[in-house]
């Protein structure tokens, strides 16, 4: 097995996620001897930030060395922007802020002109250095060329300020890869590919499977190893992923920006296709071992192919076998392919008791799934779940959420394996159907409740 | 029974959750002799050992039925006694997801409340992490150690503390080798669902890691606490201060009728010919009548007077007025629908995230 994952400091080779003051974003790999571009912001040497904790905020300074900040707006010098992390007075905002007006009155809006620098002046102050001391001066400089900066208000000022900090500062913030993480970078890069999938979702997936160290768990993945990551981090190393794929081979490409090597990620996950999962018994691969002496008359490159051979029927006869026994921990479904076709396959295949989970983008998709659910008798009350994160504007005195939000994140079905009573309910009393008197006092009481009724009764037919 | 891995039959002794109706949930014990009494029947206990987790099980004489379950966090945090306000699903698993822990994470929870989210937390942090659980008040403190106990949490990977963190502070004394880190508590994630937490923030610093990131989550029901809170946070220095609020809704999967207005019409017309039709047939009783006047009475007789309107109902009724349809009721067309459940939590908490970034020289 790996190693664990190193998540506090940073050290070389390893794959971290950068922050760039712009909020965008990207995965990087540390080489000892690199250096890392950040494309306008600047580009640093890997060993500048070795050693620090994972989570720092640095600044590029001179020859692309990175130094620690306190955090990405935050400044060092008496400026001080971040009106929630000290008093606001006047001494500390003299500096820009000596000149501010008491409301925007003022303020006319005559666009562009307003502003005396133009793009060239600031390509050209841009291009006298890579430091990030150079953002600080062009800082300076825009302000300086406002016409109308000691207009604004304080608190206008200060939103100014923290515009073009992200703007020219060469500040970006080093963190550990973990799910959210990656889950953030695809939001970011490639949101489709993530199923439209938000950070609390992932969390109430994650919850109500019940994922955990030591589960066994049956998975569809169509966020091309996004979820499988996630759940290899809570999981740490014990417990097992069954991951049923639809093409030749499973589509884990996010797990090349992890730190889990090959050899980790057979040990955890086991890949079967559908058609495989579908057949399990007649998937299985008739396996018979030669005689030794005919092994070692092979040539060296027979014998290499002969022993692959073997490895790849042995794995595929384990994952086989994890099918047939079932009694898997959870069902977590994150695929596109239509549910009401998976469902035969995939709910006999989990334990008593456990969670089936599903997820998608749509919530009507899981409205045909919950309803079909409910005439079911195995999964025992299904509910579809919405969850959503409201971010706020968080400074001091001035509390309000964000006026815009990106519109995403998904929705989830989540319901438990059980076993209908057949037989267990015939043999106490077959003729003894309830009383109409019974039936309404537990309609009344259980919402939708039509399902658990029809299942019984549908039980008590079935035993005839 | 354990909320850190499933088995698949009930023993003697085993926590079961019985599944008596969509919010209702039932925890109890397995005790042979013993009955579990609901109002849709009696069970006894000795015939559950042996059954599987998630078996239906009928009552006795067949009446009415549960559904026996295992337990786990999520469905804990709706069937546990409560005892304060308690941390729903949406929210502890944003937490945990948001502050990034998993097993082998080392956690502070102020104060334990009903235990709610100490389930949740222990079932991440598994056998390598570990959580550290304050609660002030006696009697609930008491409480929740002896639920930690039976639930085996206590063996695990928890340890509850009777304190009031905001005065005392978060270290323990005479920490137990299996809970210690660079001889302390060493915690990489806090979470602090207190009246004050600004009070508790100061002391924080002896019990957090030097070493790794730390994260913080605040969980506070008011906007003028949140306001507190950031000020102390960024006052001890900690930084990308964030607050957000979870909105979780379920849906609800219902069935709308699909009434075609050509039936309205055609049932309009239906109902209009049959009117036509009845005062037709009055005019021609009245106007009867009216001869029968002139006539004499004896002349009157049975077989002058129209035949009733034909039935009670309608012939043609399109969408079963009048007599009661089930939801889905497959004589009808139904449109499949979504509704929000009917009450939606609107606010739980605002819940103010932190980190502290330990500096290295």
């Amino acid at each position: 097995m790996d190693v664990q994952h190193n998540c506090s400091t940073i050290v070389p080779n390893q794959h971290v996620l950068i922050k760039l003051p712009s909020e965008g974003m990207k995965i990087a790999f540390l080489r000892e001897e690199g250096t890392i571009s950040l494309g306008k912001f600047g580009a640093f040497k890997v060993e500048s930030i070795l050693g620090h904790p994972l989570g720092t905020t640095f600044e590029i300074g001179e020859n692309q060395d990175a130094v620690p900040v306190k955090s990405m707006i935050h400044n060092e010098d008496p400026v001080e922007n971040e009106i929630t992390e000290e008093e606001l007075t006047k001494d500390q905002l003299t500096k820009y802020f000596e000149v501010s007006a008491e409301s925007n009155q003022d303020i006319i809006n005559i666009g562009l002109s307003i502003q005396k620098l133009d793009n060239k002046q600031i390509d050209d102050l841009k291009k006298s250095g890579a430091s990030s001391e150079i953002g600080q001066k062009i800082i300076e400089q825009i302000i300086a060329g406002h016409a109308a900066f000691d207009k604004k208000t304080v608190f206008s000022q200060q939103k100014y300020l923290r515009r073009k900090q992200r703007k020219f500062l060469r500040r970006f913030q080093v963190e550990y890869l973990g799910l959210s993480q990656l889950l953030q970078y695809y939001i970011d890069k490639d949101i489709q590919r993530v199923l439209h999938m938000s950070e609390e979702t992932l969390g109430m997936l994650l919850s109500y499977a019940n994922i955990r160290p030591g589960g066994n768990y049956l998975v569809l993945d169509d966020t091309a190893g996004v979820v499988v990551y996630a759940m290899l981090e809570r999981m740490q190393g014990k417990g097992s992923i069954l991951l049923i794929h639809e093409n030749e081979h499973a589509n884990l490409a996010a797990l090349r920006h992890s730190d889990y090597s090959e050899e980790y990620q057979k040990k955890m996950i086991k890949t079967l296709s559908w058609l495989q999962f579908a057949e399990p018994e007649n998937e299985k691969i008739e396996w018979e071992d030669l005689p030794q002496e005919e092994i070692d008359e092979m040539r060296p490159t027979k014998q290499l192919q002969y022993s692959r051979r073997l490895k790849r029927a042995a794995e595929i006869n384990d994952a086989l076998d994890m099918v047939i026994n079932g009694n898997f921990d959870a069902l977590v479904a994150v695929s596109t392919l239509n549910i009401s076709s998976l469902l035969p396959y995939v709910v006999p295949r989990v334990g008593g008791s456990r969670p089936v989970v599903f997820y998608s983008p749509y919530k009507e998709v899981l409205l045909e799934t919950q309803h079909e659910l409910m005439t079911d008798k195995r999964v025992l009350a299904p509910a579809m779940f919405e969850t959503r994160a409201r971010v706020y504007q968080t400074i001091q005195g001035r509390l309000h959420p964000l006026m815009t939000s990106r519109g995403y994140g998904g929705y989830i079905l989540y319901g438990i394996r059980v076993f209908p009573a057949g037989g267990h309910i015939q043999a106490v009393g077959k003729g003894t159907r309830k009383k109409p008197k019974h039936d309404n006092v537990k309609s009344a009481t259980m919402t939708p409740q039509p399902e658990a009724e029809a299942a019984k009764i549908e039980d008590l037919q079935e035993g005839k | 029974m354990s909320f850190y891995k499933y088995k698949d039959f009930i023993e003697e002794g085993d926590l079961v959750l019985a599944f008596i109706s969509r919010g209702l949930i039932k925890p109890f014990t397995v005790k042979s002799g013993e009955f579990l009494n609901t109002r849709f029947g009696s069970f006894e206990h000795a015939l559950m050992i042996g059954m599987k987790y998630g078996t239906q099980m009928g009552g006795v004489k067949d009446r009415g039925f549960i559904h026996l379950l295992h337990p786990s966090p999520e469905l804990w945090t709706v069937s546990l006694p409560h005892r304060t306000q308690i941390v729903y699903t949406p929210d502890s698993s944003y937490i945990v997801q948001r502050l990034g822990i998993t097993s082998g994470s080392r956690v502070i929870e102020a104060g334990t409340g009903s235990a709610s989210f100490t389930h949740a937390f222990a079932r991440t942090l598994s056998d390598d992490g570990k959580l550290f659980t304050y609660e002030f008040h006696e009697p609930r403190y008491i409480e929740a150690r002896r639920e930690l106990e039976e639930h085996g949490l206590l063996l695990n990977n928890c340890l509850i503390t009777h304190r009031d963190v905001c005065n005392d502070g978060f270290n323990i004394e005479n920490l137990p080798e299996k809970f210690a880190k660079n001889g302390g508590l060493c915690c990489d994630a806090v979470f602090l669902d207190l009246p004050s937490p600004w009070t508790a923030i100061p002391n924080l610093s002896s019990v957090v890691s030097s070493e790794t990131r730390v994260g913080i989550c605040c969980f506070s029901p008011c906007i003028e606490q949140v306001d507190k809170t950031i000020e102390a946070l960024a006052e001890h220095g900690w930084t990308d201060i964030e607050m957000v609020e979870i909105a979780g809704r379920r849906w609800e999967a219902r069935k709308e009728m699909v009434r075609d207005v050509l039936d309205v019409i055609e049932r309009l017309k239906q109902i209009q010919g049959k009117k036509t039709q009845g005062i037709e047939s009055k005019r021609q009783v009245k106007l009867e009548e009216e001869s029968d006047k002139k006539r004499s009475a004896d002349q009157l007789d049975a077989d002058s007077a129209l035949p009733e309107p034909s039935g009670k109902t309608t012939k043609f009724n399109p969408f079963g007025k009048g007599i009661r349809i089930k939801e889905g009721d497959e004589q009808f067309n139904w449109k499949q629908v979504t509704k929000v459940e009917t009450e939606i939590k609107t606010h739980t908490s605002y819940l103010t995230f932190a980190y502290l970034v330990p500096t290295r020289s």
